[in-house]
């Protein structure tokens, strides 16, 4: 009886799930097309990529950066590899050095490093191999003593711009009730901008409409940007108690937050890439262009004019094209694209400006917004 | 209120049926501290299976047509194979506890230690990364029911009762429990259970009685492997967002607590895992929990440290047990192989 019974539900599976084949469209050439790991014919990787803390495929700030190395390798025939320096999220100074020490010996020319958590280990890197050159993403200048190491970019984005693009948004849209869940526990820089733009915007939209809104704070349970169960309890009770819209703003805690937010019919902004295509309850996403810079600035160093990025640090923003809202792939329907391209206008030619300076911010002192900080 | 009881549900009974796999080997006379291992590898077996279903298109028709019935199919599906992974995973220790004779103390320790390495490998060999994740969407949008599903309104009133029980919830919660009451009855009402227990307390009286001991010891750590790896998915499944990553955030070891302050006995074990998965629930959102509705988040303007809420599930742990452990009484037999000579 029990086997007649199980061979049934089996069979009625079976048969619901007939036809179940998906068509996945052609694209043209897409970073996912592209293998993750290659070999190279003498063993030797010119292209190499030290990962930040969380995974490599965490459908953000790595694999976006990682994404960059992969298209610009393939596109010229070139040999890459990533790596990932040991112990994860609690990778020490010296794991990031070996790894960035492995890829320098394996023949690298060109190292692209993400994530600013990777100072330390790259200065002493880039004074170790000075023949190598490295990409700092998210990153700056670095010294040895006063002098600027000549063979470091620092590339980094204006954060607070697409955060204030998508609070502004949202607001718009008609939500009052906001979230921001980010990443590094406050100590992220980028994740800083990112937030502190965000109420901004969030402000300036609810005074242009005449509203008030609220706005939960939190760098809780986001230390290692990663997803956890306290992660998705904390972001439940959030939509439960009226939450409409979270900012997720810490790779893989993306999904934790969007798992909540389909549980609950709320609705997510993601970061760093389009999420768009993770999860259907993304609303937009504050972007930054990190493929393009990556390989904008291994371009530039297969150009022979290294020497115009090299020791300096390269800020990118809305006037670059470089940070934004991904217009096509927005499920909004109140602000429209015209009204977006109306505010990305302003910032590019500087009659509205987004404040960074996060540091010595009060986010809890906006008219328009009531920012609760939740720790 | 309805946000604090299906929280507590959603983490007290992967606690619960995890408890229950610890008695029904404990039962038997084997020490199962393997539960952790065994539930971080049910739990990458069962995403791993959802994972290579998407990945196939076999529900995704399923999916588009809102037919939820087949995506709870699927669930079970992925429950089952979870389950019998983690049976297989516990032949290990059932082999050296039972045929080598070993000390089940440190082959269950090795089985922790074996586990999370072992998938942690996979992972990164199948997905090249550290977390396995479903392969397109997510956990509440594929296998949640709530009353959409169902066919109210979005609006729909279904009182109280439904907010709580059929409204966002996962069909796991309830299967769990069904197979919790079922096997429960198994253990105390049925011969089958009545010999299993007897191996526990005196085998070589059961031995003499024709009760061929080595088999029922495999019984009860098989069907403790399976529960642990069911376990250990719904876990995932429920408040991980069906991902696996090596890592069931010590549930196996708090399964083993909950265990031993229900001293042994399912009704009890089903009120300890509730009253950790209450304050596991509390630790996590104690600042948008609104006990009696009146929009005052109180538990967050008492003014106590968060660190405080984090740290209430494990201060229970111990203070429970300290209150509780000079009562409980083990099965006698636990933890000694069984040799037939031996009289």
């Amino acid at each position: 009886m029990k086997k007649k019974l199980l061979a049934l539900m089996l069979s009625a599976v079976m048969v619901v799930s007939m036809g179940a084949i998906t068509v996945q469209a052609e694209e043209s050439v897409s970073a996912d097309d592209i293998e993750d790991t290659m070999t190279s014919d003498d063993g030797t990787y010119e292209i190499a990529f030290v990962t930040d803390v969380g995974s490599l495929k965490d459908k953000s700030f790595n694999e976006g950066t990682w994404n960059g190395v992969k298209l610009y390798a393939a596109e010229n025939g070139l040999s890459y590899k990533y790596y990932q320096p040991a112990n994860e999220s609690e990778a020490t100074d010296d794991d990031r050095y070996d790894a960035m020490a492995a890829a320098c010996e394996a023949g690298a020319k060109v190292v692209v490093c993400a994530g600013y958590l990777q100072e330390a280990a790259l200065t002493q890197a880039a004074i170790d191999y000075p023949d190598v050159q490295f990409v700092f993403i998210d990153g700056y200048t670095l010294y040895n003593g006063d002098d600027a190491l000549a063979n470091v970019a620092g590339i980094n984005f204006q954060e607070e711009q697409c955060g204030y693009f998508a609070g502004y948004a949202v607001v718009m849209e008609g939500f009052t009730e906001l979230g921001f869940s980010g990443g590094g526990g406050g100590t992220n820089p980028a994740c800083c901008r990112y937030g502190y733009g965000f109420v901004q915007g969030a402000n300036d939209a609810a005074a242009a409409l005449g509203t008030t809104v609220n706005i939960n704070y939190s760098w809780l349970y986001g230390s290692s940007y990663s997803a956890s169960a306290e992660l998705q309890t904390m972001v439940s009770g959030w939509y439960t108690n009226g939450t409409e819209v979270v900012f997720a703003c810490g790779g893989a805690m993306f999904s934790s937050i969007a798992a909540a937010a389909s549980a609950n019919d709320g609705y997510v902004i993601g970061v760093d890439v389009d999420q768009s295509s993770e999860s259907d309850t993304v609303i937009t996403s504050a972007m930054k262009g990190l493929a393009a810079a990556t390989e904008y600035a291994i371009g530039v160093y297969y150009d022979g004019e290294w020497d115009t990025l090299g020791g300096t640090t390269t800020t990118l923003g809305a006037a670059d094209g470089a940070v934004g809202l991904p217009t096509d792939t927005w499920s909004m329907e109140n602000f429209t694209a015209d009204d977006y391209a109306e505010l990305l206008a302003e910032v590019v030619d500087g009659t509205l400006v987004v404040d960074n300076d996060y540091e010595s911010a009060d986010l809890t002192g906006f008219e328009n917004a009531v920012v609760t900080i939740v720790e | 209120m309805t946000f604090l009881i299906q929280q507590t549900l959603l983490y007290a009974v992967p606690l619960m049926i995890v408890a229950l796999a610890g008695v029904f080997a404990e039962r038997s006379g084997i020490i199962n501290l393997a539960l952790e291992g065994i539930m971080i590898f049910g739990a990458f077996t069962g995403v791993f299976f959802v994972n290579v279903v998407q990945q196939a298109g076999w529900f995704a028709a399923a999916k588009d047509n809102g037919n939820w019935i087949a995506l709870q199919g699927f669930e079970i599906l992925a429950i089952l194979v979870a389950a019998l992974c983690g049976a297989i995973f516990s032949l290990l220790l059932a082999f050296a506890a039972i045929n080598l004779k070993a000390d089940q103390t440190i082959s269950g320790t090795a089985l922790n230690l074996l586990a999370p390495a072992l998938v942690l490998f996979l992972i990164r060999i199948l997905a090249n990364q550290s977390t396995l994740y479903m392969s397109e969407g997510d956990a509440a949008s594929w296998f949640m029911i709530k009353k959409t599903t169902l066919g109210f309104d979005r609006t729909a009133d279904i009182g109280a009762l439904g907010e709580i029980f059929i409204n966002k919830v996962y069909l796991a919660t309830y299967l769990c429990i069904l197979v919790y009451i079922i096997l429960s009855v198994l253990l105390y009402k049925t011969r089958f259970g009545l010999r299993l227990r007897s191996c526990g307390e005196n085998p070589q009286a059961a031995d003499s009685l024709g009760i061929n001991v080595y088999r029922m010891r495999y019984a009860g750590t098989i069907i403790s492997g399976a529960l642990a790896g069911m376990g250990g998915f719904v876990y995932a499944l429920t408040t991980a967002n069906c991902s696996a990553n090596g890592d069931v955030a010590g549930f196996g070891f708090l399964a083993l607590a909950v265990m031993i302050f229900g001293n042994w006995k399912p009704g009890n074990i089903a009120g300890a895992a509730l009253l950790f998965g209450l304050f596991k629930c509390i630790a996590a959102s104690y600042a948008s929990i609104d006990i009696n509705g009146d929009g005052v988040y109180m538990l967050a303007q008492i003014g106590l440290s968060s660190n405080f809420y984090r740290m209430l599930p494990y201060l229970i742990t111990m203070v429970v047990l300290a209150f509780t452990s000079k009562k409980s009484r083990a099965p006698k037999a636990e933890g000694v192989p069984y040799d037939k000579g031996q009289r």
